[in-house]
């Protein structure tokens, strides 16, 4: 026996299992001789109880591993954008955004854009009476009770609705603008960002209206009026253009604006069912 | 916070329909069974102490707050659990995916705590090993079991259950029950059924709705009680019962509105005593063959 004692980082790397497989034997050899040093390695084991708290947590995330349910592709995404975990998981649960709706429009996107390429006059109508609903459609899906068979236990949780649908309509901009954007770079003869303002217009009346009816319900109105205002124009007159003239986009932020601060003062309506229930 | 509910007055019509008229209820910690036929108010009672709607007359304070005041009713969805009549999930989520998906929700974000949490009332409804199942492929029974643990979440001080026993099957009941009995220690437990025999069981006060209104609001002893020396067994319907079926002995159980003598009386049930509240079934024949 010697005059040395294991100090106590020594002794608390090897209480935890920390150290390295040199640094265990030389403590161990040493702990033979010492009853000293014994004492301070029980004391410390009782207080860390290393063991149990390894074997607690190793549990833990064994049956987190089967049990938590694998984020979608589209959860992922939301994450990687910066959106907490917990909220990401709250926009990825709608039905909006499950695979087979934004592959559905994506593809009606893709097809209007290629029909304007294609069809020149004719495709870029086809293309003006599409692209701007689209976004609209897909906030409705991702907040209406018909898509969203649990909204009863949902609405009487303490999370905000508002917020809760402000995050789903975010999520879609965030994806549906951009695709739109994009497919607007191959229809000739217009700037794409010019389908922008009315995408975003429809969006915010759709929230609007939805604090009086059911958000589904408001999106077909929307797209129906779109659609019938295309359709006259079409009929009337030879340029698609004329309607993303610099007085009509004015007119479709005006839209935005006013939809939105309606639907901001409305908002209290949509914390509880909605009459239509 | 009070760990009570008021309602003074309450009323809710939608339309031309008057679902609920002139309630008024106190309701402390404990079982609270809510009997009534179809169409009696029983689920809109309930999604007003829910905050899921609002009533069209009358005040409403749970826990001593007021939810028509948007703080306040967010103080107590805090502390609210709540499963509906008819409850959905989305497509493609597991047992544990949904409840998990309700607590995030209900403000649960810190993972371990909240899949503890999760285990905890999957385990306390008999799921802990369907977990990984996906809803769509389990029983009925099975995903009512899903949407109550659901409202179980955190130990709410108030639950309000619709049907909470539909499609369980009769061991699960009995677990249910004893699951509930604990939590009515310290919370307010309110359940609508349709079967007298969990009011029975559970609980120590029942109200009966009727067409809106409040028919009767006591002790479930007190009601049973009102039924004593008006029913009785014989080998054939008596003309003078408001009701009558043959039970599985072959014979003849007859409810009365009045006493009557001379007959072989048999100690009255639950059930006896919300018939006869209720003057007999309106729609049923005098006698009912009932395979018991």
């Amino acid at each position: 026996m010697t005059g040395w004692h294991v100090d106590d980082e020594t002794l608390r790397h090897y209480v935890e299992r920390t150290d390295s497989m040199a640094e265990g034997a030389s403590v161990e050899q040493h702990l033979l001789t010492c009853a000293q040093c014994r004492a301070r390695v029980n004391t410390a084991a009782t207080a860390v109880d290393s063991t149990m708290v390894d074997l607690a947590a190793v549990w833990d995330r064994t049956r987190d591993a089967v049990e938590v349910p694998r984020p979608s592709v589209f959860e992922r995404l939301l994450r990687a954008a910066g959106i907490p975990a917990h909220e990401a998981r709250l926009v990825a649960a709608a039905s909006a955004f499950r695979g087979v709706w934004l592959v559905g429009v994506a593809a009606v996107l893709a097809f209007a854009a290629v029909a304007a390429m294609i069809g020149h006059a004719r495709g870029l109508w086809l293309f003006l009476a599409v692209a701007p609903v689209a976004p609209c459609l897909v906030v409705a899906f991702s907040y209406d009770r018909r898509w969203d068979p649990a909204l009863e236990p949902e609405m009487v949780t303490p999370y905000p609705a508002l917020r809760l649908i402000l995050l789903r309509t975010i999520a879609v901009l965030a994806v549906a603008l951009p695709a739109v954007l994009l497919l607007g770079l191959f229809v000739p003869g217009e700037a794409p960002f010019a389908w922008l303002l009315p995408a975003v217009g429809f969006v915010a009346v759709v929230l609007a209206a939805s604090t009086w009816v059911s958000p589904l319900n408001a999106a077909m109105a929307v797209s129906t009026v779109w659609l019938l205002t295309v359709w006259r124009l079409a009929a009337r007159s030879a340029s698609p253009t004329a309607v993303l003239q610099p007085r009509t986009q004015v007119a479709f932020l005006v839209l935005a604006a006013a939809s939105f601060a309606t639907f901001l003062v409305r908002r209290r309506h949509l914390h509880q069912l909605r009459p239509w229930r | 916070m009070t760990a009570s509910i008021s309602l003074r007055g309450v009323g809710r019509t939608f339309g031309a329909t008057r679902a609920l008229a002139d309630v008024d209820l106190d309701l402390e910690p404990g079982v609270i069974g809510l009997l009534g036929p179809n169409g009696a108010g029983k689920t809109t009672l309930l999604r007003v102490l829910a905050t899921a709607l609002p009533p069209s007359q009358g005040k409403v304070r749970v826990l001593g707050r007021d939810p028509e005041v948007p703080a306040d009713r967010t103080e107590i969805r805090r502390r609210l659990g709540y499963l509906p009549q008819e409850i959905g999930f989305p497509r493609g989520f597991t047992a544990f995916g949904f409840v998990d998906y309700i607590a995030l929700l209900k403000e649960w974000t810190q993972p371990p705590a909240r899949h503890a949490e999760v285990r905890r009332v999957l385990d306390q409804v008999g799921l802990s090993s369907a977990a990984t199942k996906r809803i769509r492929a389990m029983s009925s029974g099975q995903r009512r079991r899903v949407a109550l643990a659901q409202a179980l979440l955190g130990s709410p001080p108030m639950l309000i259950l619709d049907e909470p026993t539909t499609g369980v099957d009769p061991e699960q009941r009995v677990t249910l029950r004893a699951v509930l009995a604990e939590l009515a220690r310290t919370s307010i437990v309110v359940l609508s059924t349709h079967q007298t025999e969990d009011v029975a069981a559970l609980c120590e006060r029942v109200i009966v709705l009727d067409r809106g209104r409040v028919r009767y609001d006591g002790q479930v002893t007190e009601l049973v009680r009102q039924a004593a020396g008006r029913v009785w067994l014989a080998d054939r319907p008596d003309p003078a019962a408001t009701v009558s079926w043959r039970t599985g002995t072959g014979r003849y159980r007859n409810v009365a509105a009045h006493a009557r003598d001379g007959v072989e009386h048999v100690e009255p049930s639950l059930e006896d005593a919300y018939l006869l509240l209720r003057g007999g079934l309106p729609d049923s024949r005098p006698t009912e063959e009932v395979a018991s």
